[in-house]
């Protein structure tokens, strides 16, 4: 059986569907960071990482 | 060719044309189109926009039956090279080349660090999330930082211009550059006094100011006071166009010109294939460390 965590509001979830929540919130977090690192066009952001992105090969720029 | 890379070295190219019975062409010229590779439907190049794209289109003499110049590779992939020669009585040929550059190995071996590093971040999240929820949320912090901090030690219209010498005037022209499309290259040399077609050797260059390398040269060229061609100029920098022409009297005339290109935002096309790779192998990290929690605590 699976273990349940419990949360400060009291709601017990079950330890799978705590871990996708997590899971979920972690990959969106990366995607978001990931974004903005290697695929935004903010002029500070690309400026800086501007050779790092030719350096990985297969992550597109200008 | 084995040893080419793009935005390496630049590659000296040289087309040969000879008659069927294996004797040079005295004379003659050729024309010579370079179209970059296409663009393949997963993973992008570094410079989407010249994927598919014309990168140069130019008419050179040749010499001893021999044309030659200096190309920078800008990105991977199998390169097209159509050349048409043809001869003063008419002659014609056609022949078209590929070139087949590869990936500079570093770049391949970065990738794959920061793959790993990515891939790693996901493991120790994958654990972390396997436990409970107040041990979670703390690493999960230190995680995030442990990635940005990975991320951090991986970063380690063109107008005329005139040059006036002596009794010659040379001019340099180059529409305004746009990456993805070819400009017009032109320069002519005229005399003070209105003479034109004045034989001369020209010795073009194109530099990329940023990374100081040369991507493209021809040497020497025997012109007739004049000579333009279509290049694309492939980042979204500073290139220094340079003109030396040695005429027959033995002087020198120089013009020089900077152009700063327009570059072009890749598509979002092209930057999907390479984030969903990376949330893929983060994701996939994650299910391993969920997996190796599991079976530590199985036992």
């Amino acid at each position: 059986m699976e273990r349940a965590v419990p949360s400060r509001l009291g709601v017990a979830l079950p330890e799978p569907v705590s871990f996708l929540i997590k899971s979920g919130i972690f990959l969106l977090a990366s995607g978001a960071i990931l974004y903005v690192l290697l695929a935004a066009g903010y002029p500070a952001v690309h400026d800086t990482l501007h050779n790092f992105r030719h350096a990985l090969a297969i992550v597109p720029c200008h | 060719m084995e040893r080419l890379r793009p935005f390496s070295d630049p590659a000296t190219l040289s087309v040969r044309v000879a008659k069927s019975d294996g004797r040079a062409i005295e004379q003659g010229w050729v024309t010579i189109r370079a179209e970059a590779p296409k663009r393949r439907w997963y993973l992008s190049t570094d410079f989407p926009a010249v994927e598919g794209s014309s990168l140069v289109q130019m008419q050179l003499p040749l010499r001893q039956g021999k044309a030659e110049w200096k190309y920078l590779f800008p990105i991977r992939g199998e390169y097209r090279m159509t050349v048409d020669a043809a001869t003063p009585d008419g002659s014609k040929a056609t022949k078209s080349f590929q070139i087949s550059i590869r990936e500079n190995e570093r770049k391949w071996l970065l990738l794959g660090v920061f793959t790993f590093c990515l891939f790693a971040s996901g493991v120790i999240a994958g654990r972390i999330f396997t436990g409970t929820r107040t041990t979670s949320s703390v690493n999960l912090r230190a995680c995030l930082l442990i990635s940005v901090y990975c991320l951090g030690f991986l970063t380690g219209n063109a107008n005329a211009q005139e040059k006036e010498m002596a009794n010659y005037v040379s001019r340099l022209e180059v529409d305004p550059p746009t990456v993805g499309r070819m400009s017009v290259v032109r320069w002519s040399l005229t005399g003070t006094k209105g003479e034109r077609k004045l034989a001369a050797r020209l010795t073009l260059t194109i530099t990329h100011l940023e990374k100081g390398k040369s991507v493209f040269s021809m040497e020497n060229v025997p012109v007739a006071g004049e000579f333009s061609m279509q290049f694309q100029f492939t980042d979204g920098d500073e290139y220094r166009v340079a003109a030396v022409a040695g005429l027959y009297g033995g002087e020198t005339v120089r013009a020089e010109k900077i152009v700063s290109v327009t570059p072009v935002e890749p598509p979002v096309s092209a930057m999907i294939p390479a984030l969903a790779l990376f949330l893929a192998v983060t994701a996939l990290g994650l299910g391993v460390g969920r997996w190796s929690k599991r079976s530590v605590t199985a036992l």
